[in-house]
C-alpha cells in the first residue's frame, strides 16, 4: 500500500473513534445540521408530491377557490383543536385546581405545520414537519390535531422538525380514563401496529370498549391535561396491573396537517 | 480527480436518498418501508476503490446514525458506534465480493443491497431489544425486516443502471484503481 493510503486509513480510524465518542449534545447538534441539509429536499419533494396528488382536484376547481378552501379548512381544524382543548380543560378545571393545584389555562398557543413525510425508520414512529426553531418550535413540545394528541417534537432544525408519534415505544404519556379514576401510562410498541398500550391500571378496572382516554397532565410532564389520546378497544388484567389497548384518537397514518403546542395563551 | 467527483456525487446522494425514502409511502399491510440508503451505500462501496469506499461507509454511517438518533434520558438510544462498525465491516466485505467477481456487477449490488438492508434492520432490532429489554420476535417484526430487504433487491438494479449510465467514465476509472490496489 502507498504511504498516502496508510495515512488515510489512520485518519479514518481516528475519525471513527472520535465519532463513536461523541456525546448526546454534540449528536443533537449534528442531527440538527443534517435535518437542515435534508430540509430543502424534503420540502421540494413534499410540494411535488402534493402537486401530483392534487392534480385531479385542480382540474376540477378554480385555483382561487382551492386556495381559499385550504385556508378555511386549516382555520377550521385549528379552531376545532383549540375548542377540543378548551372543552376538556373546562371539564377538569375545577377538580384539578382544587386537588392538584394546576394553574388555570384558557387555551393553547398553536403553530400550524404541514407533514412532509413519515420517516422510513422501521423501529421508530416519527414524522417530519415543516416548522422549526425559526417558528418557535423546541424539543418536547406537544403536537396535536383537532382529533387529539399526535406526539412530541424530538428533533429541531431551523425550519424542519421531527415528531415522535404516540405509537412509538419511547413516547410515554400519562393518561386518564373518562368517567373513572383510572390513570396509567400510554405508549406504543416496538412492533408498531398503530395501537397504544395503556398500562399500570388497576387490575380491577372495569374498562369498556369505547371509553375515551385523555392526557392526565402530570406535574413536570410535557403534555397538557385533557387532550384526547384514544379510545379503549379492550382491557385485560395482568399479573400485577391492568392493561388496555387503545385506538389513537388522531389518525396517525394519514396526517397532513398538525399543530404544535408552543404554550398557553 | 474523477474519483473525487464520483465520491462527491455519491456523498450528495446520501441526504437525497434519506429525503426520498421518507417521501415514499409505506407498503401495506404491515406498513413496511422502502430503504434507499443501503442501496446507495452498496453502489458507492462497489464503485469506489478501497480507501474512498471506507470513507464513504463512514459518511453513510453518520447519516444513518443521525437520522435515527433518539435521545432518551440524555443518552442516544442507538448512537453512532453501531452504524460506524456495521457500515465499515460491510464496506470491506463488499469490496472483497467485488474483487472476487472481477469488478462491478449488478448482481453483487442487488444481492449486497438486500443483505445489507436485512442485516441493518436486524442489528437495529437487536440493539433496541438490548436497550429497552424484551425480545418480541413476532411475524410482524420478521415481515418488517424481510419486506424492505426484498424491496432493496428489486430497486437496486434500477439505481445501478441509472448511475452506471450517468457516470460510466468515473466508475470505469475507479474500478481500474481498485484492481490496481488489490493487485499490490
Amino acid at each position: 500500500m502507498k504511504k498516502i493510503q496508510i495515512a488515510s486509513l489512520v485518519v479514518l480510524v481516528v475519525v471513527a473513534i472520535a465519532v463513536c465518542l461523541l456525546e448526546s449534545g454534540a449528536l443533537t447538534l449534528l442531527q440538527s445540521r443534517l435535518l437542515g441539509v435534508i430540509s430543502p429536499i424534503s420540502r421540494s419533494g413534499s410540494a411535488v408530491k402534493n402537486s401530483i396528488g392534487s392534480l385531479g382536484k385542480d382540474l376540477l376547481s378554480l385555483d382561487q377557490l382551492q386556495v381559499e378552501y385550504e385556508r378555511v379548512l386549516a382555520e377550521n381544524r385549528k379552531l376545532r383543536a383549540e375548542n377540543n382543548g378548551l372543552r376538556d380543560l373546562q371539564h377538569d378545571n375545577d377538580h384539578l385546581r382544587q386537588v392538584l393545584g394546576y394553574r388555570e389555562r384558557s387555551s393553547f398557543r398553536l403553530v400550524p405545520a404541514l407533514v412532509l413525510g413519515h420517516d422510513a425508520g422501521v423501529w421508530w414512529s416519527t414524522i417530519k414537519i415543516n416548522r422549526g426553531s425559526a417558528d418557535g418550535v423546541a424539543p418536547d413540545m406537544p403536537v396535536i390535531t383537532d382529533k387529539g394528541l399526535v406526539g412530541k417534537v424530538s428533533g429541531v432544525s431551523s425550519n424542519l422538525s421531527e415528531v415522535l408519534l404516540i405509537t412509538d415505544e419511547n413516547c410515554k404519556v400519562a393518561a386518564k380514563v373518562e368517567g373513572t379514576k383510572e390513570q396509567g401510562i400510554s405508549a406504543g410498541s416496538r412492533d408498531p401496529v398503530g395501537e397504544l398500550r395503556l398500562t399500570f391500571l388497576s387490575k380491577l378496572a372495569d374498562l369498556q370498549p369505547g371509553q375515551k382516554v385523555y392526557t392526565a397532565g402530570v406535574s413536570g410532564g410535557i403534555f397538557p391535561s385533557g387532550i384526547a389520546l384514544g379510545t379503549v378497544k379492550s382491557f385485560h388484567a395482568r399479573e400485577l396491573d391492568g392493561e388496555a389497548i387503545l385506538e389513537p384518537s388522531a389518525d396517525l397514518g394519514t396526517l397532513e396537517e398538525v399543530f404544535i403546542v408552543t404554550g398557553a395563551k | 480527480m474523477r474519483q473525487g467527483i464520483l465520491f462527491i456525487i455519491l456523498l450528495l446522494l446520501l441526504p437525497f436518498a434519506v429525503a426520498v425514502q421518507d417521501l415514499l409511502p409505506a407498503i401495506p399491510p404491515f406498513q413496511a418501508r422502502i430503504l434507499l440508503l443501503p442501496v446507495v451505500f452498496c453502489f458507492g462501496v462497489i464503485a469506489l476503490p478501497l480507501v474512498p469506499a471506507l470513507f464513504f461507509a463512514m459518511a453513510t454511517a453518520l447519516v444513518q446514525g443521525l437520522v435515527l438518533l433518539q435521545i432518551q434520558s440524555g443518552q442516544a438510544e442507538l448512537g453512532l458506534t453501531v452504524p460506524v462498525v456495521f457500515f465499515l465491516v460491510w464496506a470491506i466485505v463488499l469490496q472483497m465480493a467485488s474483487e472476487a467477481t472481477h469488478g462491478m456487477r449488478w448482481e453483487v449490488h442487488a444481492l449486497g443491497s438486500a443483505v445489507v438492508t436485512l442485516t441493518l434492520l436486524s442489528v437495529e432490532f437487536l440493539v433496541l431489544c438490548v436497550r429497552r429489554g424484551g425480545f418480541p420476535l413476532e411475524m410482524t417484526v420478521l415481515l418488517r425486516i424481510l419486506i424492505p430487504s426484498v424491496a432493496s433487491l428489486l430497486i437496486a438494479p434500477l439505481l445501478y443502471f441509472v448511475l452506471r449510465n450517468l457516470v460510466p467514465v468515473f466508475i470505469e476509472e475507479a474500478n481500474l484503481a481498485k484492481k490496481t490496489n488489490f493487485s499490490r
